[in-house]
């Protein structure tokens, strides 16, 4: 429909480095925490949910979306730019299950969201993404989370943070983390980490949480189950 | 690094700025107030409202061809405020996403599901660098499968969410403050009452004294799903009806 720009906007400076993308990478360094954490039989994710005012339906709109019924995604960044990545990665996920008869494993699909991803730094008149995204899924029973940034590279991690603070998040996971713990206990570590960020009280209504559970199904947890844990 | 990227480019096409910014997006908001118009859009128990200021730029216009209320599809109402082509763009690709949606899957459009497509068509302008983000806020309005009625609203930056209340334009934080105050009683307000209240914070954040002429009203009750305008007469009886209360 429209004429594309023949060239790509993120080109190498003199240095050897892709400034769109290091600039990409500032966006999500600014955007709301995340926090991500793998347990013995599960995955959680928790992310800070922030209204700018009070009439703000909060339930209209999720960051935590499920791809496939074993896996689900969450992110720091730019929202609309997550919703193009949720809508490919179903796509992908729906697709893998058509052509090869079994649900996409989690590695799988952060390959090819990846390399979505990718895409956008090389591909000529578009900008990179601008949000770092959190994909946890379980695999036959194995707890998976990784981490897919604006660049296209990602990471399997233990426990991760993004997003605002995400170096002290980082830091208070790595004394936290315990690789034998239960999902329950991988949930509260995930709940203290978001208040070390937070500003304000934390209460069910600003914040996510999803899980994968020991069924092997990802589950966006409701605002009663949040305020349990709470 | 602090020098900007690309010779400057950063402040003319939608690429990340050093600190991992939009510029052009950030413009687009601006673009929004540049004529001047406030308009807020509220809901009550089983009412939705979307009233807008009517500016006529020259006596000689037809003012009633001066139109910001359109019908996207039946029960779908929208309030468009900005840049005025780019309004009447937007509107139109949304009777266009609404009308394809209904030839495709064989029922109407649901009212979230057209706000994310207008909000997903404009996040691929913030980033393909052909196209420019545009320049207007649209806020739909209609009734849910739930029966309730909702207020959506997208912007340049490909955002969008539902409202118990939202002001657009020059006046919006505002508007938004005036529907804060009062966000506990406007779940139980009667159709009477929600139309009183988005014109009353209209005339209260713009000191004015309203004539029928001056705004437009469209509305969407439980008993007319259909989205309606509000003919002048109507209009002149709720001024009244405002006017009486203080």
């Amino acid at each position: 429909m429209t004429e594309r720009y023949s060239f790509s906007l993120t080109t190498f400076s003199p240095s050897g480095k892709l400034v769109q993308i290091e600039y990409a990478l500032a966006a999500v360094a600014a955007g709301a925490p995340t926090v991500g954490i793998k347990a013995k039989n599960g995955v959680v994710v928790a992310t800070e949910k922030k209204a700018k005012n009070s009439l703000y339906e909060q339930d209209s709109v999720h960051k935590i979306e499920k791809i496939a019924d074993h896996i689900g995604m969450v992110y720091s960044g730019m929202g609309p730019d997550f919703r193009v990545l949720v809508k490919r990665a179903r796509k992908i996920a729906m697709q893998y299950e058509s052509s090869y008869g079994e649900a996409i494993p989690t590695g799988q699909l952060v390959q090819r969201v990846g390399a979505v991803m990718q895409e956008y730094t090389q591909s000529g008149g578009v900008r990179p993404f601008g949000v770092s995204l959190l994909i946890m899924g379980m695999d036959d029973g194995k707890p998976t989370l990784w981490q897919c940034d604006p660049s296209g590279t990602f990471f399997p991690w233990k426990a991760t943070a993004l997003g605002k603070n995400h170096i002290n998040g980082k830091t208070f996971l790595e004394k936290r983390f315990n690789a034998d713990q239960e999902l329950d206990d991988a949930i509260h570590v995930a709940i203290l980490t978001l208040k070390e960020s937070f500003e304000g009280a934390m209460t069910e209504e600003n914040v996510e949480i999803g899980i994968c559970n020991d069924l092997g199904k990802f589950v966006r947890l409701s605002h009663n189950e949040i305020k349990d844990h709470l | 690094m602090a020098r900007s990227s690309s010779a400057g480019f950063d402040r003319h096409i939608t690429i990340f700025s050093p600190e991992g910014k939009l510029y052009q997006v950030e413009y687009a908001f601006k673009a929004i107030n540049q004529g001047g118009i406030t308009s807020a859009a509220v809901k009550g128990h089983d009412t939705a409202v979307v009233v807008t200021q009517k500016k006529i730029p020259d006596k000689l216009i037809d003012s009633s061809a001066v139109k910001n209320l359109h019908v996207v599809e039946q029960g779908i109402g929208c309030m468009m405020t900005g840049m005025p082509a780019d309004c009447r763009s937007q509107m139109t690709r949304a009777r266009y996403e609404a009308a394809n949606w209904h030839y495709k899957f064989g029922y109407k459009i649901p009212i979230d599901q057209l706000a994310k497509r207008i909000a997903d068509i404009n996040q691929v302008y913030t980033q393909n660098a052909e196209m420019r983000p545009l320049g207007c806020a649209m806020v739909l309005i209609g009734f849910d499968d739930e029966g309730q009625p909702r207020v959506y609203r997208t912007d340049p930056a490909g955002f969008y969410s539902s409202f118990k209340g939202t002001g657009v334009g020059v006046k919006q934080q505002e508007c938004n403050a005036y529907f804060e105050k009062r966000n506990t009683k406007l779940a139980s307000m009667s159709y009477m009452e929600t139309v009183q209240v988005a014109i009353k914070c209209l005339s209260s954040v713009l000191s004015a004294d309203f004539k029928p002429t001056d705004i437009e009203v469209g509305v969407v009750t439980a008993a007319n799903k259909e989205f309606r305008m509000l003919s002048e007469e109507e209009i002149d009886q709720y001024l009244t009806s405002i006017a009486e209360l203080d």
